[in-house]
């Protein structure tokens, strides 16, 4: 039989192509940013920094449609979980291209100063990391793939491993003298936003699943507040 | 073809009114629907939804035995009262529509007065006392939510009610004989969205009495009102190339219209199917 509510699909899919564009953007954005820091390019920082605005400006029009979406076309089941799954990414790629900006700014602020081999080592390969973890959740995406979303928990661990090896690299650099400490300081930061990263790139994956299966993730705070108290959270009632 | 898909809440077996087991029916040779499994619980709005031929209204029709009413009409397997087969040889139709009320698509009010309406069924069973009869039309006026709205012109005809009016009127004379169930055939859809609004704010205030069971073409309305939703579709049989109608999935209103299980109920809730 035929399909209805045409417009309504059409206006649907468009959305996600945008998304996807979107993410794309903040994908390329990510590799931009690793090549920032690693060869101090301050106009490559300033560019990444103007061009956040417009993934900002992208993101609230998405959102704004997919809230004309929920108003006007009411939409249902697998449409819902769509739309509702789209406003959450739109807020984990906007959020995430944030945190190139924010690498930018310490690449700046650590300009000039040499790095040891190892510390660019796990620069580049965090960045990668951080890269292949967003195309994963994107290509998930773009192609219903359930088991590929699954993954990226695991994929993420990677990167929270690199985290924490760099960061020991930073203190043993720092104590042989190579950097100062508000070098190390700066670059401990910029580990932690790599990381950040893997994390909106595993968010956006459970919403992938969500999409496709309905299944909510179960976030560890809200299933030991469950264990602990049997209930549900509500807030607290207002007189 | 897929098994039903049908969630279980063993958790309250008292609370099923009504019940089918591979509820069939025929109009002459013809099958309307067939293996219909569903149970309707106590306290809770059901809803019907699918295409025109899905044998949605048949089924509800079957609840109070007014396919009865049909030539040729035919039923098979069970539909479950409280346990009791109602089409069993000791049920008694007029008693089965006294307790399983009806309310449909077009207002059907008496052309009598207002009050006449709603005492019509207190006065078959027998009440004359005008005193009980007063009573009766008073509360049944307000639980229908029509009370401050007429109750200055109960002896003018429900004639000059509006259709919104005259849909809650048919409601109070439905509840005036206190039936156990109310079955409604598309009650909103002659009505404006005002008029639609008040009767689904009236369903949800009494179906702590009563248990009902709404046909309804408009699945936004479904996904308002009902705790639970059946989904059924046609068939199309090869040989004769009629349409039967089938239950697709029945389950909490919630899943059916977040994430149903067939994709069949998908396909129809989101409108890729025509």
């Amino acid at each position: 039989m035929a399909e209805l509510r045409k417009g309504f699909h059409h206006e649907l899919d468009e959305v996600k192509q945008e998304v996807l564009r979107l993410a794309a953007s903040t994908i390329e954005s990510i590799a931009r940013a690793t090549n920032v820091i690693l060869s101090g390019d301050l106009e490559g920082a300033d560019y990444l920094i103007q061009f956040d605005d417009e993934i900002d400006a992208r993101s609230v029009d998405l959102e704004d449609r997919c809230y004309q979406i929920l108003a006007l076309q009411a939409p249902v089941a697998g449409d819902l979980r769509q739309v509702v799954a789209l406003v959450k990414m739109v807020a984990e790629i906007e959020r995430s291209s944030d945190l190139t900006v924010n690498i930018c700014k310490a690449a700046r602020r650590i300009y000039g100063h040499e790095l040891d081999p190892k510390l660019r080592g796990i620069i580049a390969k965090m960045g990668d990391q951080a890269q292949q973890l967003f195309a994963a959740a994107i290509e998930a995406f773009e192609t219903g793939d359930v088991a590929k979303a699954a993954a990226l928990d695991d994929m993420d661990s990677y990167l929270d491993g690199l985290q924490r090896q760099f960061v020991q690299a930073i203190l043993e650099s720092h104590s042989a003298g190579h950097i100062e400490l508000q070098v190390a300081i700066q670059l401990a930061v910029v580990a932690r936003f790599y990381e950040r990263i893997g994390d909106h790139a595993v968010n956006m994956a459970e919403r992938v699943l969500y999409m496709i299966t309905g299944w909510l993730p179960e976030h560890k705070g809200a299933a030991r507040f469950k264990e602990r108290t049997g209930e549900i959270p509500r807030p607290p009632e207002v007189d | 073809m897929a098994e039903i898909q049908q969630s279980t809440d063993s958790s309250q077996p008292d609370s099923v009114v009504l019940s089918s087991h591979q509820l069939s029916v025929f109009y002459g040779e013809f099958c309307a629907v067939r293996d219909v499994d569903l149970e309707v619980r106590r306290g809770e709005i059901t809803a019907f939804i699918g295409p025109s031929g899905c044998g949605k209204s048949t089924v509800l029709r079957c609840f109070n035995r007014m396919n009865d009413l049909i030539p040729g009409a035919r039923v098979e397997g069970r539909v479950d009262y409280h346990g009791i087969d109602l089409y069993g040889a000791d049920a008694d139709a007029g008693e089965v529509r006294r307790r399983i009320g009806m309310v449909f698509q077009k207002p059907n009010p008496f052309p009598k007065s207002i009050y006449d309406n709603v005492a019509y069924g207190a006065r078959v069973t027998g009440i004359k006392k005008h005193s009980e009869l007063d009573a009766i039309v008073e509360k049944s006026l307000r639980g229908a939510a029509l009370w401050d709205e007429v109750k200055d012109r109960l002896k003018t005809s429900a004639m000059g009610l509006s259709g919104g009016q005259q849909q809650r009127l048919c409601i109070a004379r439905s509840i005036a004989i206190e039936p156990e169930v109310l079955l409604m055939d598309e009650p909103c859809s002659a009505l404006d969205p005002i008029a639609t609004a008040r009767i689904e704010d009236l369903m949800d205030e009494i179906k702590q009495d009563y248990t009902i069971v709404i046909v309804t073409h408009n699945m936004q309305q479904a996904a308002r009102v009902s705790d639970r939703t059946a989904f059924f579709t046609t068939e199309v049989n090869s040989e004769s190339d009629r349409r039967t109608g089938v239950l697709v999935e029945f389950d909490r209103t919630q899943k059916m219209f977040s994430t149903p299980v067939d994709e069949r109920t998908e396909a129809y809730v989101t409108g890729r199917f025509g």
